[in-house]
């Protein structure tokens, strides 16, 4: 089994409600998306056109920041995702570095969204959860998994752009997806054999 | 004229900036649960959603998988509502201001009060303006207080005509639609089969994102659905399709230049429709009125197969759609023939000089557009034959907001009605009751609705809206405040003496934001219903704190969406429910302080009273599929809680089962299945059962009866420099106008244009307040600047990252600039609704280029039929202005 995603970039619309469904999941402070997308211009005028590439973690099948966590806090569940143990980061930031699709952030400090003198019960909350010094990243939702549920950017996403499934299991709708359509992954050249799948790239 | 916008400010922090937050409430600790909630983070509120709370703070917020339209999915206001509940800067406790002063950066001097002693000094006033002049009152409303019960009848019961929307002179899109269509707001694309989309500055979804649109959206383009968007920008939804770049503001010659090639160039059109189901037909005397029999008074055709003419209604053997026929002495000719012969000047060639869409480009969009009309073909649903014509043509506010606006959207369903598309599948689709709309009126044509059916005139007027002079306005804060200030302008003969604003912004969301603040001085006393300090509360004597979204609940029915529609909306009548989270502060729902306001100043109770109202009252946007309790079903005696009022609106919902308040709060929506057939509002006066207007007949009376009744009244049209431009938009036959920016000094080389924002489309919500939103919207390449086209911004020396102003004849802002290729060369862009902002708002309300700013009241620049706004002035642009 190897959980996987597949976007469809013809269907994303670039409206960030992934980015913003993320943060409400994982309590990411102010100046931490752990899920975004990148916005960019194509082409000149008048044959130009915007795109947009949502981004997170791969969760590589070979993760570069694995190799280099010195600490073992990187670490691979058998069905793909890869997580940090935050009680074993030491915030070296090796694996920030080492991370070819910037998905890894450290968590310096706590920014709260209204400023410096306002937390909010909101955030009061969800900081419990955060220990600065620590890496931050996508874990494709591990707990909602976990739960039966997907991913958050997934079941939040209007234009249905996500599919996300077991990658290994033939008869899953993300599979035959990508069996269907042919999905790229991003940086194939590097071998880091990502879990995320972009169709109509 | 303001000047850049805002003024510099004094480091006043704004309260909030410091906020400590009340403890928990300890009967929540160790709780968790869910409630049933309905998103407000547009002025639509439609989506569905769950409110996950734990401990007593709302932790998460996700779409309800099960209900319409969103099943679980949401836009990105939407996954940001929490912050709109936890947000320091939200009014906490009634306000009564100690400094006269008003401005918009003037410390009120706030004195915190209790609910009784705010109370107090609002009914005390309110009862003192009622005893003089009910009329007194203005209640100016918007999107923020939509799902309000009681606000318009508060009004009614209280005596006040003056009910204003805060929201529209920017958006009035109503005319065309609820003339053609009888159906309120406007006119969709039908998404489910539709399979050629041409699109006119709008949103299909994307842009402004709403989610159920975007659904929509995302499902027709993977099947293949062609889209075609002329527009001045290459938005989001033109970046799917094919984009078209126009001149801002030249719509109008673009849509005049397809009509004609439909109607001139040998293209085939919809015959039968044109000869059954339209007014085409229709003989027209050389006054330009309908020729009428002398003994009905019914509109004639002509048989050409038994050689007469005859009332619409008799029994024909053969229609005549073109021809010159010599009627009871009278010289005829079709309506049909008329439009025709009007258009054929509006050559591609003639209006490529004007919008720049290249002449060819026109006729090959023309074609294609009736290609894929299959005209002739039809589909089966749930047993019932429609005509199928899975094409459509939409406009939107980019279009109709200039001088001559109505005409282009006029023109729009011209082309629509050609291929015979209306209210068919795939075609071109009303978003509002689905049932019985297109009623015949006497003369077996669509009966106007809405903004199509004129006010009456009434002198000296009554109401401050100015609906005397354009009796099918949208809504008019602009004529309501240029009356506050000049009430002889508009031939007032009283005084606005209160001013009850609630979940609006006039000051922010309109032109010359100086000229309402102006306006609100005026004014001796003034109330705000409050969740911010936006620009409207610090003006405001009296401010009366009001529930976030989430804290407020309602029940409500959805309605058809807006934008777009299609199959995951179909076949179903829908009640929702939103439970309340537990209010953060000292605040109430906005329905239970309108009770209050009711109750002191006695209209709530009685016959005439709110309640008595409440009882009649259909609901304006979807009729008879909305709530309606009926007379006698709220004892109107008695003063009633709003839970008993919900329990009640469910239960007499026509379309409901009799299933109450507990019943909801267990289920969180009642789905009534209905045949999905009745979408389609051509199945209820199919064939020739009824006639849409082609020769817009109701549009010329309307303009003679107005030109009558000033005469009669003794006035020339107020604010009018040349009367003329004003008749010249009254003609049954549209044709070219020239809006108020074609002659405008040539320094100011080119047009300002404006998009929604996927973030901050509009302020329902409070999205520019919200830091999740703010931190994309700052970051977004395409979002929250001046942007400019690479080409055009070289001409002129400036590069990306300058800092610029942009200046019209009416005032002037400034920003970041960024170019693009994704505009005009002729246009300059300013996206969202950013800028302008108070001493104690958010400062993120108070950053970015103000677009409004640049925007004029000018009776001159309306348009004549909706009073709407020009939306797109020509401006100037150079470095300048401060970067912030």
């Amino acid at each position: 089994m190897r959980y996987g995603m597949a976007i469809d970039l013809k269907a994303c619309v670039g409206c960030n409600a992934c980015t913003v469904a993320c943060r409400m999941e994982n309590g990411t402070p102010a100046g931490i998306l752990l899920c975004r997308v990148e916005k960019y211009e194509t082409g000149k005028y008048p044959a130009a056109r915007m795109g947009f590439l949502p981004l997170a973690c791969m969760h590589c099948a070979d993760p570069r920041c694995l190799k280099v966590c010195p600490t073992g806090a990187t670490y691979q569940r058998e069905e793909g995702p890869v997580l940090v143990d935050s009680h074993k980061c030491i915030g070296c930031q090796y694996c920030v570095l080492a991370c070819p699709y910037e998905a890894r952030h450290l968590l310096r400090k706590i920014e709260n969204y209204y400023g410096p003198e306002t937390v909010t019960p909101w955030e009061e909350r969800k900081r419990e959860t955060l220990t600065r010094g620590t890496v931050l990243k996508c874990t494709f939702c591990a707990e909602r998994l976990e739960r039966g549920r997907q991913p958050a950017c997934v079941e939040v996403c209007p234009a249905n752009a996500r599919c996300f499934g077991d990658l290994d299991d033939p008869e899953s709708d993300v599979a035959k997806i990508i069996a269907r359509q042919g999905g790229a992954v991003l940086k194939a050249e590097l071998g880091t054999r990502a879990s995320v799948f972009y169709l109509n790239s | 004229m303001t000047k850049a916008g805002r003024q510099e400010r004094s480091n006043q922090a704004p309260p909030g900036a410091d906020y400590r937050w009340p403890g928990v409430d300890p009967d929540e600790l160790g709780q968790v649960r869910t409630l049933y909630g309905i998103c407000g983070q547009c002025m639509q509120g439609d989506c569905a959603t769950l409110l996950h709370m734990e401990d007593g703070v709302v932790t998460r917020v996700e779409g309800n998988p099960t209900a319409p339209p969103n099943y679980g999915s949401l836009c990105p206001r939407g996954a940001a509502q929490i912050m709109n509940l936890y947000n320091p800067y939200r009014v906490k406790t009634p306000l009564v201001r100690t400094n006269p002063e008003k401005g918009l950066d003037v410390d009120p001097g706030w004195k915190e009060v209790s609910w009784e002693e705010a109370m107090a000094i609002v009914i005390e006033r309110l009862k003192e303006v009622r005893a003089k002049d009910p009329r007194g009152l203005l209640i100016m409303e918007g999107f923020g207080n939509r799902d309000s019960l009681l606000r318009n009848h508060f009004a009614d019961a209280f005596g006040t005509p003056n009910v204003v929307g805060s929201h529209a002179p920017l958006c009035s899109i109503h005319y065309a639609s609820n003339l053609v269509h009888a159906g309120y707001p406007e006119q969709v694309a039908e998404m489910e089969y539709c399979e050629y989309l041409l699109s006119f500055g709008r949103s299909l979804g994307p842009n402004f994102a709403t989610t159920g649109a975007i659904r929509r959206f995302a499902k027709a383009m993977r099947r293949g659905m062609k889209l075609v968007v002329i527009d001045p920008r290459c938005s989001i939804e033109a970046s799917k399709g094919e984009w078209i770049p126009i001149r801002p503001g030249s719509d109008l010659a673009c849509l005049l230049a397809m009509a004609n090639v439909m109607l001139n160039e040998g293209l085939p059109f919809d015959q039968w429709f044109m000869k059954h189901r339209t007014n085409g037909p229709y003989l027209i005397d050389p006054a330009g009125d309908y020729h009428r029999d002398p003994s009905t008074g019914r509109p004639m055709m002509w048989d050409p197969a038994a050689g007469r003419a005859q009332t619409f209604d008799a029994e024909f053997q053969d229609i005549a759609l073109t021809g010159s026929y010599t009627v009871n002495g009278v010289s005829c000719r079709t309506g049909f023939d008329l439009v025709k012969e009007g258009f054929r000047q509006y050559t591609p060639e003639w209006a490529e000089e004007i919008c720049t869409v290249p002449a060819a480009t026109i006729r090959r969009i023309a074609r294609e557009f009736v290609k894929h009309a299959k005209i002739g073909s039809t589909i089966q649903i749930d047993g019932f034959t429609f005509p199928f014509r899975p094409v459509s043509v939409n406009t939107h506010r980019g279009v109709t907001n200039h001088r001559g606006g109505t005409y282009a959207e006029l023109v729009a369903k011209l082309m629509n009605m050609l291929v015979g598309n209306i209210e068919v599948p795939g075609g071109c689709v009303g978003d509002s009751m689905r049932g019985p709309l297109l009623e015949p009126d006497k003369d077996g044509v669509v009966r106007p609705q809405f903004k199509a059916q004129p006010h009456p005139f009434k002198f000296p007027p009554d109401s401050i809206d100015g609906h005397e002079y354009y009796p099918h306005k949208n809504c008019t804060p602009h004529l309501a405040v240029q009356a506050i200030l000049d009430p002889a302008r508009y031939h007032v003969d009283y005084n606005i003496e209160a001013w009850l604003n609630l979940g609006g912004n006039p000051i922010r969301k309109n032109a010359q934001p100086q000229k309402y603040v102006e306006a609100m001085r005026r004014v001796p006393f003034v109330v705000s219903i409050a969740y911010h300090m936006d620009e409207p509360t610090i003006m405001a004597d009296v401010v009366l704190p009001e529930h976030a979204n989430m804290e407020r609940d309602i029940v409500s029915v959805l309605v058809p969406p807006h934008q777009t529609v299609g199959g995951e909306v179909y076949g179903a009548d829908t009640a929702r429910v939103r439970q309340a989270v537990p209010a953060l502060f000292d605040t109430r729902h906005c329905d239970d302080i309108l009770t209050e306001i009711a109750e002191g100043t006695g209209v709530l109770r009685g016959p005439g009273g709110v309640y008595d109202r409440l009882n009649r009252a259909v609901n304006h946007l979807i009729m008879k599929d909305g709530f309606f309790l009926g007379e006698g079903t709220l004892d109107i005696n008695r003063k009633h809680a709003r839970e008993e009022i919900q329990d009640q609106l469910l239960k007499t919902w026509p379309r409901g089962d009799g299933k109450g308040l507990a019943e909801i709060n267990q289920e969180g929506f009642f789905r009534h299945p209905r045949s999905e057939k009745e979408f389609f509002t051509y199945y209820f006066f199919p064939g020739n059962a009824v006639r849409h207007p082609f020769y817009f007949e109701h549009l010329k009376k309307c303009g003679d009866a107005l030109r009558a009744d000033l005469r009669q009244a003794g006035i020339k049209f107020p604010g009018i420099a040349d009367e003329e431009t004003i008749w010249e938009q009254y003609q049954p036959v549209p044709c070219w106008i020239e809006n108020s920016e074609f002659q405008a000094p040539p320094e100011y080389d080119l047009w300002v244009v404006n998009w929604k924002s996927p973030y901050h489309p509009h302020d329902s919500g409070n999205p520019g307040g919200n830091p999740w939103l703010a931190e994309l919207y700052t970051e977004d390449p395409f979002d929250f600047a001046i942007f400019l086209n690479s080409a055009t911004a070289a001409k002129k020396g400036l590069k990306d990252g300058d800092h610029v102003v942009v200046e019209s004849r009416h005032g002037l802002t400034s920003g970041k600039l960024r170019l693009t290729e994704l505009l005009h060369p002729d246009a300059v862009g300013i996206p969202g609704s950013y800028g302008l902002g108070t001493l104690q708002s958010n400062p993120l309300m108070c950053h970015g280029p103000h677009y409004n700013s640049l925007l004029t009241t000018d009776d001159n620049t309306l348009d004549a039929i909706s009073a709407g706004q020009e939306i797109s002035p020509r401006v100037k642009v150079y470095r300048g202005g401060e970067a912030r």
